[in-house]
């Protein structure tokens, strides 16, 4: 009988070490299918980008588009990992009450040399660490690409890439560290919710390039000397439509990536997923919601524009005004808000423009503005859920989300602004007005778009 | 509006968690989707309609 018992129970060890085995791999291949599902945003914001321009700086734009996504990946692994891990408690580096932050944890989980060096790189007992960073590290560079459409056809290519790096690698990272973390001092602290970065992402990166836009200045033709402004067309609409379209198809790989799997030492549940904050979420919500503001955000700025433009950028808004309480909407209050967030983005845009601001592809308007509106929201509609699974939890309030919303906004502006005007005292800011108007690829990429040409070919006859 | 359980917790949650459940809320808002897809697709097919008349 006890052998019977002891085989059994040898049995069961082995059912359940196999069951750990199969877990563990799910988890690691579920992040590391974001990470490319994630470069598919790039990929749009280079079609995107790249439409946007004239045909002069068509290169141009995407050299500095594929610069910001290359730069990204380094410093995110040289500091940017580190400062996630780093700041949540704030400007005292303290550890917090999860114990999962702080400058001394992450200096052991998150530097590149030393015993933390362990989780830096191959590791065959450690299957998290490198799919989470590489996740990360791929919000980071949507974040830095966002600012990167705003400041088309007139900024130069390092001064562009010093700036990506300080919003992709630090800016935002401080707002996640802060607002996006069970730690964070604005989730403990205020009960700020965020769940798919609507503040921390994309109000950050949106604000961040308006500081930028108000040193850069407009591109020349853009102002009129009565203030009024001329639109200048990128050369093809279908590449920035198809490019949006991308980014959209990308950001289910960024919602996805939002989301902790269940069942291992570093998740909140053993049988159910759960946002970074550790309430609950399924993949369902997701599915709902993603769709139904996808949906009202484009027929929103249809309804306003008839622009095909606007009305993926409208697409881009209706993710983005939800995207702080996609775990808890419902699916028709979500198309409601994504509906008025596509309506109210070309007047916004327009707004932004008559006071002198060049925003080649109204990145300042779609996240910036937009982004603090659905986080804002949330705080009408979500009041009184527990912001955080633990015992006395703090909830979300709308005094909360308002004071998140400020944080984002400075943590954008502020370092975009001071940043770009440091820059700018160094002439590395702006490209000189010859090169400008000759155009950026004849002046500085060694190819050509376009060597033939946009020609029509004849029809073959039988 | 808010949490849609008495007690503040996610230990009292066993299904549904949205905002509004167990309320007319989801109801209200549906009617109001619809309402919006409606209204657009009449606003919308007007819009077009003028913007023909004016090509003529």
């Amino acid at each position: 009988m006890e052998d019977k018992i002891a085989e059994l129970m040898a049995k069961v060890a082995e059912l359940e070490a196999s069951s750990g085995v199969t877990n563990t791999m799910f988890a690691e291949t579920y992040y590391y299918l974001t990470i490319p599902l994630m470069i598919i945003i790039h990929a749009g914001f280079l079609a995107y980008e790249m439409g946007s321009s004239r045909a002069k700086n068509v290169l141009s734009s995407g050299v500095k588009n594929i610069l910001a996504f290359a730069f990204m990946i380094p410093t995110f692994w040289f500091f940017g990992w580190w400062v996630y891990w780093g700041f949540p408690t704030g400007l005292t580096f303290s550890e917090g009450a999860m114990g999962i932050s702080g400058a001394e944890y992450a200096s052991a989980i998150a530097w590149g040399w030393g015993d933390s060096a362990q989780y830096m790189g191959p590791n065959i007992a450690d299957n998290a660490s490198g799919v989470f960073f590489g996740a990360f590290a791929l919000f980071a560079a949507t974040t830095a690409s966002i600012m990167s459409g705003a400041v088309i056809e007139r900024i130069q290519t390092v001064g562009f890439v010093i700036l990506a790096i300080v919003l992709g690698s630090f800016a935002w990272v401080v707002a996640a560290a802060w607002g996006w973390h069970a730690d964070g001092w604005l989730v403990t602290k205020f009960g700020a919710h965020d769940f798919g970065a609507a503040g921390l992402v994309h109000a950050v990166a949106g604000f961040f390039a308006l500081g930028v836009l108000i040193n850069l200045g407009p591109r020349i033709g853009k102002f009129n000397a009565d203030g009024s402004a001329n639109h200048i067309a990128g050369h093809n609409m279908p590449l920035t439509v198809t490019g949006l379209m991308l980014i959209i198809v990308g950001f289910w790989g960024f919602l996805m990536a939002c989301v902790i799997v269940p069942g291992e030492a570093w998740s909140w549940y053993g049988d159910k997923m759960s946002t970074i904050y550790g309430t609950p979420i399924t993949l369902s919500a997701l599915s709902f919601n993603i769709l139904m503001g996808v949906a009202g955000g484009i027929i929103g700025a249809w309804i306003w524009t008839k622009d095909p433009f606007w009305m993926m950028s409208g697409a881009l808004a209706g993710i983005i005004s939800t995207a702080s309480g996609l775990d808890i909407y419902y699916p028709a209050l979500a198309f409601i808000i994504a509906f008025s967030a596509g309506v109210i983005l070309q007047p916004c845009a327009n707004w932004l423009e008559r006071r002198g601001i060049d925003d080649a592809v109204g990145a300042v308007t779609v996240h910036g503005t937009i982004g603090l509106y659905g986080l804002i929201l949330l705080g009408v509609f979500g009041a009184g859920y527990p912001a955080l699974d633990i015992p006395d939890a703090p909830t979300v309030s709308l005094f909360g989300q308002i004071v998140a919303a400020v944080v984002f906004f400075l943590l954008g502006f502020v370092p975009g602004y001071v940043v770009s005007f440091i820059l700018k005292q160094m002439n590395m800011l702006r490209v000189p007005e010859h090169a400008e108007v000759a155009g950026m690829d004849t002046t500085k990429v060694p190819a050509q778009g376009y060597p033939e040409g946009i020609v029509a070919s004849p029809a073959a006859s039988d | 509006m808010g949490f849609p359980y008495d007690e503040a917790a996610w230990s009292v949650v066993d299904g549904a968690m949205f905002m509004g459940w167990g309320t007319a809320m989801p109801g209200v808002y549906t009617a109001i989707a619809a309402a919006v897809c409606a209204y657009v697709l009449w606003a919308g097919n007007k819009s077009e309609h003028k913007q023909f008349d004016k090509k003529k």
